[in-house]
């Protein structure tokens, strides 16, 4: 590689600080370019590495389109942002943190669903009697489709969830919601429940590299082999 | 690649000309439907697949809007907007522009604008008439387009509920044998479960077994009082009572017998020339007078296609044949030839007689068409005058 290897890092929060950890744990000290609100750095002693600070989400983007190499970010932002994640990422480490999980959940008052094919079924009498699709909100558009997909439910239409996807039902914009949940709490305070089989990935925050031989030939090599 | 030369646009546009000159002489009205659409029509009534594929927008009032993904419903649009009596007979032809997303990127057989020469008949109540004039008139469209060789695949969604409606089992597995009918892995799972003694059902289901509707629907009322769960979702209590209630009544109903199982299964695997379909599945002595009358429909069809001199003894019928389209409810056909990699699919059209009143028709409105992928028909015909 004759570039720059860049590697992103949460720009902010107990994500950046548990990916500095990691970093510092092998050996690596992040210098930041600038104040300390740079949005630039580098590895104290290691050439033709850059470091960026991104959002979570921004870095599975830029992973998936390869303008970054390595990065810290979520399973549940990988899976979401970029397709055939396993063809294209290599998982190097992960960081014990920020668990959660990406599941179905519906109004606790619907008693007669628990399970996705319970939900194929009303989704059909939805259409049926409202001659409009059950919406589901969410931020995980593509992770939804999938796995909807994969449990043969077809009658649903997504609805782009900007806020608090929780609420969604409550407000009236959407009649379930996909999201992520650590412990189900605030689900429950929403009076939404998760399906039994509703249960769509396990996340937490990994560090990756994007597959290809052009890395292991790079600056990044000693990098990967310290830290995994 | 992109766009058209001089020549392609002049190819494109002769072919279609002369096929919207054929139905223009068969008494269809050339009509120009939108091409920008109201996105909630479409999102809401079509397949998964059309769903996915669809280009939404946001227009800077904030209307959702999409490029027309095809002509059906824009077709149908237009009829209960500009027709004077919307049950009257109406025969409408198009050629314009649809647009689809393709996975991957676009190709020159798969485009993601393309455009679309089609007819819809509305209002036919001689159903087999007008399956069989649409179809005839579709393998006349392609044929003086120049194409040579091709093959005529239909099916039959009629049939399929009708062979459904034979077997003695509760309406509600009916309903999802018939809406997993698209997905052939989830219906024989679906059949296999279906065909597996439930046991006492379990939960707040168990506990209405035995019980009528109105105590299902008493119970769900004090439910949602007495623990403070709000009613959201879009659903009444007395929706989620009545399915409640159908779910116990559905774990102490007869399993289906294995020997429905198979014969449902049977009917399935039935494909071959109409006239051997049609053996095949007198052979499996399927129940029911709702299939009798299924299967003159179907022969009648055929009858009507002869007498506008098409040969069907070439066609390939399939009783798992449908389109990924759900608006379809009864005859299905495609014309598809043989080019790069596989099949290729050239001409779609059924019946789907439930659109018009989910677009708002008030009532129910039978409806055939077809449409003719153009660029796809260019590209083959082209192709075979170049060998």
């Amino acid at each position: 590689m004759t570039e720059q290897a860049i590697i992103a890092i949460p720009s902010k929060g107990r994500l950046m600080e548990k990916a500095e950890e990691l970093f510092a744990d092998a050996g690596f000290i992040i210098e930041r370019a600038g104040d300390a609100r740079g949005y630039r750095g580098r590895l104290a002693g290691v050439g033709g590495v850059e470091v960026a600070f991104l959002s979570a989400g921004e870095i599975a983007h830029r992973l998936g389109d390869r303008s970054v190499h390595m990065g810290v970010t979520g399973i549940d932002l990988l899976r979401e942002h970029i397709p055939d994640t396993d063809d294209k990422i290599d998982l190097v480490r992960r960081l014990d943190f920020g668990h959660a999980d990406v599941v179905v959940a519906v109004p606790e008052c619907w008693f007669d669903v628990d399970t996705m094919a319970d939900l194929d079924e009303v989704s059909e009498r939805f259409y049926e009697r409202q001659k409009r699709r059950m919406r589901v909100a969410t931020k995980y558009l593509n992770v939804t489709r999938r796995f909807f997909n994969r449990k043969g439910v077809t009658g649903y239409r997504t609805v782009d969830s900007l806020g608090a996807t929780e609420g969604a039902p409550a407000a009236g914009v959407a009649e379930l919601i996909v999201d992520i949940t650590s412990t189900g709490s605030t689900l429950k305070a929403n009076n939404l429940k998760i399906l039994d089989d509703g249960l769509i990935l396990r996340s937490e925050a990994c560090l990756s590299v994007i597959k290809g031989d052009e890395i292991m030939a790079g600056p990044l090599r000693d990098v990967i082999a310290k830290l995994s | 690649m992109t766009g058209k030369s001089p020549e392609e646009r002049l190819a494109l546009d002769s072919q279609s000309a002369i096929m919207s000159g054929l139905f223009e002489g068969a008494g269809y009205r050339y009509i120009e439907p939108e091409i920008l659409q109201p996105a909630d029509v479409f999102l809401d009534r079509s397949g998964e697949d059309i769903r996915l594929r669809t280009f939404v927008f946001t227009d800077p009032e904030g209307n959702e809007l999409c490029l027309r993904p095809d002509l059906t419903v824009p077709s149908c649009r237009y009829h209960l907007e500009h027709a004077a009596k919307v049950t009257e007979p109406a025969k409408y032809c198009y050629v314009g522009p649809a647009f689809r997303f393709q996975r991957g990127g676009a190709t020159k057989l798969r485009p993601r604008e393309f455009e679309q020469v089609g007819v819809e008949n509305f209002g036919a109540t001689d159903r087999e008439r007008a399956e069989a004039e649409t179809l005839s008139l579709a393998i006349d469209a392609v044929e003086t387009a120049g194409l040579e060789s091709y093959t005529v695949q239909v099916g039959d969604l009629g049939l399929f509920d009708a062979v459904l409606a034979g077997f003695e089992m509760p309406n509600r597995w009916r309903a999802r044998l018939h809406q997993q009918f698209w997905r052939p892995q989830a219906f024989r799972d679906l059949l296999q479960q279906l065909s597996t003694a439930g046991g006492p059902a379990e939960g707040l289901a168990g506990e209405l077994s035995g019980r009528d509707v109105t105590e299902a629907r008493e119970r769900v009322d004090a439910l949602l009082t007495e623990r403070a769960i709000p009613l959201v979702g879009g659903r009444t209590v007395e929706e989620i009572a009545e399915r409640l209630h159908e779910k116990a009544a559905d774990r102490v109903a007869e399993p289906l017998k294995p020997e429905m199982v198979e014969k449902i299964k049977g009917y399935l695997a039935v494909r071959g020339t109409p006239a051997d379909a049609l053996e095949e599945i007198s052979k499996l002595e399927l129940p029911g007078a709702a299939l009798d009358r299924a299967l003159d429909v179907f022969a009648r069809r055929f009858v009507l296609l002869s007498e506008h001199g098409v040969d069907t003894s070439a066609f390939q019928f399939s009783a798992e044949f449908g389109y990924n389209l759900e608006y379809y409810t009864g005859h299905v056909f495609q014309i598809a030839t043989e080019g790069g990699d596989g099949s290729v699919q050239l001409v779609g059209g059924g019946r789907y007689d439930r659109l018009m009143s989910d677009l708002g028709a008030g009532e129910t409105i039978p409806a055939v068409g077809f449409a003719v992928h153009t660029e796809r028909l260019a590209a083959i015909t082209g192709s075979i005058r170049d060998d």
